[in-house]
């Protein structure tokens, strides 16, 4: 009875909150991302996920997902744990990862394929931050050129942008994210923000127009005026080649395909067709030389031997 | 472009095809659409040689599709035109798979190729479409991209009729104006009026950053374009947040979980140490091996300039023998005996020679002192001292001191001696007894 209750009251609250939420909408950015991975997952995979979940303080790892082609049970795995961003992590045959974002009730969803991964271990930068810190998202102008590149964007914004307020982010702003478009491919990169001594050449020379701006708010941390940045990278490294964009979530039209795209099987084949293809050749060109000497009585197919007399066989016989 | 999509009639995917037909660019991309065209009476305005052309063309573009990019069974008359506009896609997938990176380009015979997927319908569009063909030929490419949302559908049952009919055209899709309007559902509002930056934290940049790339498979290069897009967001993103007064830079007192652990930032540490370690001793090393090739070098130098001390003085010798041979016919009388004894070489090599060689006879060898000399001759002076006082040849083959008187004497073969010697010394009882009767 209790259920019903809360079910029923929820559903009233729900209308309510949607009332209030087209007013508040400008001002609520509320982001969970269920984090997962599917069955099959490589070290390296299993590591950059841990590294993402660990930058992502709105996030909710949870257990690996037990099928690949029943993805649309993701949404109310999602539904369940409140989140409203899925990133999943789908590998295929223990080397291949494809990564899904996918914004859950209603789309879209976009598929990518992953290489170049370097987790954050691995990589042995100098740069660290703060865990849950909310990272500067920068993003590539090209971003803004083609639509299924700003859809992308605004994927990669909600998931990978801390909300403002987060239960467990930080204060303080350290890291910078990066996605930048090269060869098709989206590159993925984390840095650190690190403020260091400005060198007097280029006092003032950037940061000029906000330097007034910076006084009124000097009830920061710290006045920091006299600083510059630079970045230190931290990893992890990684490079995303959009294969295919879905207007729902794990489900739906498809809205993109990324034509340029070919599935790493077939390059495998294509490798393993040309090594094939090589040997291919040679039998042939053997069995051309072999008929061609035929045809000039060259050779009757089988080398011929006199039997020697001195042959040691024939002599310790 | 995308606004003007917007504003198009759901029926707008056929358009591209009468532009195609006005042949303004792109021929090659267009060849498909062009043939369907042609079989509708009302789109008939390319000539015969260029679609002859076309086909050619189009016919050869099927190649590439063995590079695994569409792939379908091209069977029966009936999907004639879906085989045709499948061709199409494959060129351009021939064209791009190659690896230049013209997004533009890739579009444009994607959407192509969508278009021509949907031809199911053409005949109803037909009147439409010569009414609109006037106004839209001064349109540019990017018009033929689009696709409404409502011809998406019809697409899909299309697709459960080729596939009936035994055909399957893998499409390669951009739908430019559902990803708008998707977008449009889900994204967040980041307008810098109304919502402040901390709210989003997103730094588009102005540029393009692959423009400054000049080669992907350059990891420098590149990664340097990525940092330099970076540090640019991190300083517009500084600035805004500043501006709105929200804390950035964490305090040195503030401490927190990072997100890498400190064992492995004591790793990363480790690791550079020992990099910068290792650095230094191999400097080190390559110094030292310097240096050794540079002493080698050195001795090698001393010991040419010696042998050219040496070269020089001869030549010396000889340029002074010669000299003397000269004049020795005109004044022979008067330096005959310095001649013989060449007093004069002598006397020019000291004189031009080095000075150590001057040096070193006066240094003490040669003058021994009289009083010393003496000593030298009394005590000796060098040689060997051990064994001086050892018998050698000499020593015992003097036979100075032997006395054969001696040697018989006795003090040699004890026992006989002895003997001689008590009896000597006192005879027995009855023979003293008797000499003392004789006496």
């Amino acid at each position: 009875m209790a259920a019903v209750y809360k079910s029923l009251s929820k559903g009233s609250s729900k209308e309510d909150k949607e009332a209030d939420s087209h007013a508040a909408a400008e001002r609520k950015n509320k982001q969970r991302v269920l984090v997962l991975s599917s069955r099959g997952v490589t070290y390296r995979h299993r590591h950059l996920l841990n590294d993402l979940a660990s930058m992502l303080p709105h996030g909710r790892k949870d257990a690996k997902f037990d099928s690949k082609s029943k993805l649309y049970q993701l949404n109310e795995l999602a539904e369940l744990y409140n989140c409203n961003n899925v990133l999943f992590f789908e590998a295929r045959k223990g080397k291949d990862l494809y990564m899904w974002f996918s914004k859950v009730p209603n789309g879209p969803t976009v598929k990518f394929f992953a290489q170049n991964l370097h987790t954050m271990e691995e990589l042995h930068f100098q740069g660290n931050c703060l865990k849950g810190s909310r990272p500067i998202l920068s993003f590539d102008g090209a971003f803004e050129s083609e639509p299924y590149l700003r859809v992308i964007k605004e994927v990669f914004m909600q998931i990978f942008g801390v909300p403002q307020g987060a239960r467990k982010s930080k204060p303080f702003i350290d890291h910078v994210m990066s996605f930048s478009v090269a060869d098709g491919k989206i590159w993925v990169r984390n840095y650190e923000i690190r403020e260091v001594e400005r060198a007097k050449g280029e006092a003032g020379n950037d940061d000029n127009g906000d330097e007034p701006d910076k006084k009124p708010s000097k009830g920061g941390p710290k006045g920091g005026k006299d600083t510059d940045i630079n970045l230190i990278e931290i990893g992890p490294r990684f490079v995303l080649t959009p294969i295919v964009i879905q207007e729902g979530a794990f489900g739906g039209p498809i809205i993109y395909e990324n034509k340029r795209f070919i599935s790493p099987n077939k390059i495998r084949a294509e490798l393993r067709k040309a090594k094939a293809g090589r040997h291919v050749a040679r039998m042939e060109q053997q069995r051309e030389s072999l008929a061609r000497r035929k045809q000039l009585g060259l050779d009757d197919g089988k080398p011929k031997k006199e039997p020697a007399g001195l042959d040691t066989r024939d002599l310790f016989a | 472009m995308a606004k003007k999509s917007a504003t198009q009639s759901p029926k707008a995917g056929v358009k591209p095809k009468s532009q195609a037909v006005n042949g303004t660019s792109a021929e090659k991309k267009k060849d498909g659409s062009r043939r369907k065209s042609a079989e509708q009476p009302t789109v008939e305005k390319m000539d015969v040689d260029n679609q002859e052309d076309l086909e050619e063309e189009s016919s050869e573009e099927e190649a590439p599709e063995a590079n695994g990019k569409t792939e379908e069974p091209r069977s029966d008359e009936s999907s004639d035109e879906d085989s045709e506009g499948d061709g199409d896609s494959s060129d351009a997938s021939g064209d791009e798979g190659i690896g230049h990176i013209d997004i533009e380009a890739i579009d444009d015979s994607e959407s192509e190729s969508e278009l021509d997927s949907d031809d199911e319908d053409q005949g109803a569009k037909l009147g439409k479409l010569q009414d609109n063909k006037d106004d839209e030929e001064g349109e540019d490419d990017d018009e033929e991209e689009e696709i409404d949302v409502d011809e998406l559908e019809p697409e899909d049952e299309e697709d459960e009729e080729q596939i009936a009919a035994g055909t399957r055209v893998r499409q390669t899709i951009n739908n430019k104006e559902a990803l708008l309007t998707s977008l449009r559902r889900f994204a967040l509002d980041t307008n810098p009026k109304k919502v402040p930056f901390a709210f989003h934290q997103t730094v588009v940049s102005s540029k393009r950053t692959e423009d400054s790339i000049p080669s992907v498979e350059d990891d420098l290069q590149r990664e340097l374009a990525f940092v330099n897009q970076a540090l640019e967001a991190a300083r517009q993103g500084r600035a805004l947040l500043r501006k709105e007064g929200v804390p950035f830079t964490r305090p040195t007192d503030y401490f927190a979980e990072t997100v890498r652990s400190d064992e492995t930032m004591q790793k990363v540490r480790a690791k550079l140490v020992e990099e910068a370690t290792a650095k230094k001793a191999a400097a080190e090393a390559r110094k030292q091996r310097d240096l050794k090739k540079f002493g080698k070098q050195v001795q090698v130098q001393k010991q040419l300039e010696r042998a050219k001390q040496k070269r020089e003085a001869l030549e010396k010798i000889n340029l002074l023998k010669k000299k003397r041979a000269a004049d020795g016919s005109a004044n022979l009388g008067a330096t005959e005996a310095e001649d013989l004894f060449d007093v004069a070489v002598d006397n020019e090599l000291n004189a031009s020679g080095s000075s150590k060689k001057r040096k070193s006879p006066g240094d003490g060898k040669g003058e021994r002192s009289a009083k010393r000399q003496r000593k030298d001759a009394k005590y000796g002076f060098g040689g060997k001292k051990r064994f001086s006082k050892s018998g050698d040849a000499m020593s015992s083959g003097d036979l100075s001191g032997f006395n054969a008187k001696k040697m018989k004497s006795g003090s040699f073969g004890g026992g006989g001696g002895k003997k001689k010697g008590v009896k000597a010394a006192r005879p027995g009882k009855s023979r003293r007894k008797s000499m003392a009767a004789k006496r």
